[in-house]
Order: structure tokens, then C-alpha cells, then sequence
């Protein structure tokens, strides 16, 4: 089975969007970091993570006949294919790092895999992509571990930052329509379920080692949590929750569905409207305004 | 003017030659051959073609240094048509500064990367840019007494740190390997 140009635009544009649209929720801590050395941190991150999706827009551009403006300020907002945690509002700084945290080390997973893409372009990319992923991912754990260490307030922060994020973190690898078209050619090396246990079996080793595992285990059963099944996005307090999340033989993995998330079909949260409205304002007061 | 070579070798390296006069207006003393950003020239009855590297994909220096090249590269290639493009593989890595790079990066007070007490480009890994035992010398005084600040700095490339031996804030070339 071959996949098709709508699949090879969905892998792109999903990991596209993922960028673009983190580094836009970075890009407002410009000036509102707690410090300067933030501020040049995030502000950096952003920068970074911008020029990564202009690399790949740039890639998938041909296919659809689009250059990277039009792609990155040009569409509607049911055609951006980010996951939903990645268009959540900066809240604070707990939620931000530990939104960074979670996508960071669920990139490099995907990442990694993506290197060995039989789309040599892709695969070319990707490598450039590590290298500077490295810095993000570095600044994540540091932070990430500052916080776990405490004071208390901060702890409690980074714990309700995860909590808020973990389920939609889960939903970065929502299977991709044709997911197995693109597996078995080789352009997306690895399933996403695969790639998904290889992610939340590491996290959660480093949940427990710095005794944050409670918050998987909030997340444990299909309760209350549970969004509907029709697919809708429901705000479950700040977040709607992919749940299903069990311990087995010692490892954390993820036994629930995805209903709720499809961000990778272009479902979004209510947070997202604002977010592109703020985003494609200029390009869409000036049609074929350049980056 | 327009000059002339005998054959596309003798071009070749008159366009290499005009690219080592190519600045990266973000370290203006360091040129682009020294940077390691040039990765090819090559040179065709029609056509002259340069292959670029960008040190991060966010540069924003990277159109200057294109459109830079491009007129650097101009009079060598006289009637041919100049192609100056950015490629991505391979990718570029730090230990592509040349160690005239790295002198011109230390003059102008960046510490480049991988900094040693002794000569020669030294691999250290990423996380060593916090590590007590990675070795980045203070630009002004040498003082290997130096703290990393935060590895963001005023550019993508830079990392920034402060010297316990003569208290000032420095910036280094941020190690960009795989």
C-alpha cells in the first residue's frame, strides 16, 4: 500500500503545526519571563521552533502547490493539524514548563524515529531539527528539575502543570489517518502507538524518580474524565483528559482511545480560535504578506 | 569588472576566494569560509553554484548572507548566472569553524566552542555546557573560573556565562554537535 499525497501532508503538516504554533505560545513569554535570561530563553525556543516549521512547510509546499506563508498564516483554522497541547494558553509558569517538558521529550521520540524516514528529504531535516532540539530539551529538564526539587509552591505548580497536560500530551501521537500506509513504506518508521510506549514508559520512569508519579496515576482509569465519544473536544477544567493510563509490568502505558483529542484532523480546542485569530491577523489584512 | 579564468578549477577557487570576504554580519570578524557555512562551489559552463549551511535554521541573518554572497560571487562569475542556495544535508556542526575561525571568534570576545586551555577543537557534549568540568574560558582574561549563565543568548548561536576571575559577562559560541 502506497500512501497517498494527502497522508504525506498530514505527517508533515502535523509535526509543522506542532512547531509553528508551540513557538507562537513560547513567543508571548517575549517580556514576561520571570527573568531576562527566560525571556532570551523562550524567546530563542520560539525563534528555533518557527524556522523548524518553515522548514517543513517548505517541504511539504510543492505537494500543495503552497508556499510556506500561505501555509503558515493562510489557512483556516480546521486546517492546522497541531495537537491541542500545543495551542493551550501559557497559563503559568508551572503549566509552561511542564507543557515543555512533555512535548520536548515527546518530539525527540518522534524525532529519533524520523531519521531513519525513507523520505530522504524528511530525514535530512529531521537531523538538522535534533541538533538544535537538544537546547529545548536540555532547558525543559533543567527546569523541569528545579521545580520537582521544590520549594513547595513550585512543586505544586509543575504537579498541576502536568496533570493539566499530560493527557493531551498522550494525544501527540494520535494515529494519523493512513497511518498504516505511511508505516508500511517507510516514511513514518515507526507506529505512533510504538512510539507513544517508547515516550510514556521514559516519563514515567522520571516521574517516580522524583515522586511525581501521582499525577499518572490520577489519570489512571476511564472515569469521570471521559470525553464523549462522538470525538468532541470537552473542557474537562483547563484540559479535556485522554485517560486510560496503567501501570503494567512496572511501566507506565496508555490502554485508552484518543476520543477527544483530533487535532490531527483539524478538531481544536475554543483556545485556539484566539490564537489564530492573533496569528493570521496581518496575513489575512494583507493577502501575500511575506515572512 | 569582469575577470576571466582559464578553467572552472582556476574559478573554483577564485569564487572560494570571494566567499572568504563574506561576513556573517551577526560575528562580523569571522568569514563565512571560516565559519564552515560553505559547503560547495561548483562551477558549470552556465552556471556558477554555491551550497550554503545555516549554522540554526532561525538565523535571521541567513538572507544577508545569501544576498551577500551572491554579489561577492558576482564578478568571478562573470557571464555565468550565480546560484546561491541553502541546503540542509549534512547539517552544519560546530566543529566546522576552521581554527581561524575560532581565533577570530576569541579575538572578538566569544569564546568559541568546545573551548580548550590548550589548542585544537575539543568535543564536549551538549550537557557539558553546565557540567562544573567542562572547560569554557573567559574570552578577556582566560580565566578557566567560569560559570554558564544560560545557554540562550542575544543570538540562536550564543550561550551566555560569567567569569569569577575578572567579573565579566561573556558570550560563547554555543557547541552545535551530534
Amino acid at each position: 500500500m502506497t500512501p497517498s499525497d494527502d497522508a504525506r501532508v498530514t505527517l508533515l503538516l502535523s509535526l509543522a503545526d506542532d512547531e509553528l504554533i508551540l513557538g507562537h505560545r513560547h513567543s508571548e513569554w517575549t517580556g514576561w519571563a520571570p527573568h531576562i535570561e527566560e525571556d532570551l530563553a523562550f524567546s530563542s525556543i520560539a525563534q528555533d521552533e518557527m524556522a523548524h516549521a518553515r522548514l517543513l512547510y517548505n517541504l511539504v509546499g510543492p505537494i500543495l502547490g503552497r508556499d510556506e506563508d500561505s501555509l503558515a498564516f493562510g489557512r483556516q483554522p480546521e486546517e492546522y493539524l497541531n495537537a491541542l497541547l500545543c495551542e493551550r494558553p501559557n497559563l503559568d509558569w508551572g503549566y509552561s514548563i511542564a507543557r515543555q517538558y512533555l512535548y520536548d521529550t515527546a518530539d525527540a521520540v518522534r524525532l529519533e524515529a524520523l531519521t531513519s524516514s525513507t523520505w530522504k528529504e524528511l530525514a535530512d531535516l529531521v537531523e538538522v531539527l535534533r541538533l538544535e532540539e537538544t537546547y529545548h530539551l536540555d532547558h525543559a529538564r533543567v527546569w523541569f528539575q528545579r521545580l520537582a526539587e521544590g520549594p513547595v509552591t513550585g512543586r505544586q505548580r509543575l504537579a498541576d502543570g502536568l496533570s493539566t497536560g499530560i493527557g493531551e500530551a498522550v494525544a501527540i501521537f494520535e494515529p494519523l489517518p493512513e497511518e498504516e500506509a505511511l508505516v508500511s513504506d517507510g516514511l513514518l518508521p515507526r507506529q505512533n502507538e510504538d512510539l507513544l510506549a517508547d515516550w510514556l514508559g521514559a516519563v514515567g520512569e522520571e516521574l517516580e524518580r522524583v515522586s511525581l508519579d501521582f499525577v499518572l496515576e490520577r489519570h489512571r482509569s476511564v472515569g469521570e474524565m471521559v470525553p464523549t465519544g462522538s470525538g468532541e473536544v470537552e473542557e474537562v477544567g483547563q484540559a479535556f483528559n485522554v485517560p486510560g493510563l496503567v501501570k503494567r509490568d512496572g511501566r507506565w502505558t496508555h490502554e485508552g482511545g484518543f476520543a477527544g483529542a483530533g487535532g490531527r484532523r483539524g478538531r481544536h480546542s475554543p483556545d485556539f480560535q484566539a490564537l489564530w485569530e492573533e496569528m493570521t491577523g496581518l496575513f489575512r489584512a494583507h493577502p501575500g504578506a511575506r515572512w | 569588472m569582469v575577470r576571466r579564468a582559464e578553467d572552472t578549477t582556476d574559478l573554483e577557487l577564485e569564487i572560494w576566494r570571494a566567499l572568504a570576504q563574506v561576513h556573517d554580519p551577526e560575528i562580523p570578524p569571522c568569514s563565512i569560509t571560516d565559519l564552515g557555512i560553505v559547503e560547495r562551489v561548483r562551477v558549470t559552463d552556465e552556471a556558477v553554484e554555491v551550497d550554503l549551511l545555516p549554522t540554526f535554521a532561525g538565523c535571521p541573518a541567513l538572507d544577508v548572507i545569501r544576498k551577500d554572497a551572491e554579489a561577492a560571487v558576482g564578478p568571478a562569475a562573470g557571464s555565468r548566472e550565480t546560484r546561491v542556495r541553502f541546503v540542509y544535508s549534512p547539517p552544519w556542526t560546530s566543529d566546522r569553524i576552521t581554527p581561524e575561525g575560532r581565533d577570530a571568534l576569541q579575538s572578538y570576545g566569544l569564546t568559541p566552542p568546545g573551548n580548550a586551555p590548550v589548542g585544537g577543537a575539543v568535543r564536549i557534549p551538549l550537557g557539558a555546557l553546565r557540567d562544573r568540568d567542562a572547560i569554557i574560558t573567559c574570552p578577556f582574561c582566560g580565566s578557566q573560573q567560569t560559570e554558564l549563565e544560560s545557554a540562550f543568548g542575544p543570538t540562536l548561536c550564543r550561550s551566555t556565562h560569567f567569569c569569577q576571575a575578572c567579573r565579566n559577562p561573556f558570550e560563547a559560541f554555543k557547541p552545535k554537535l551530534p
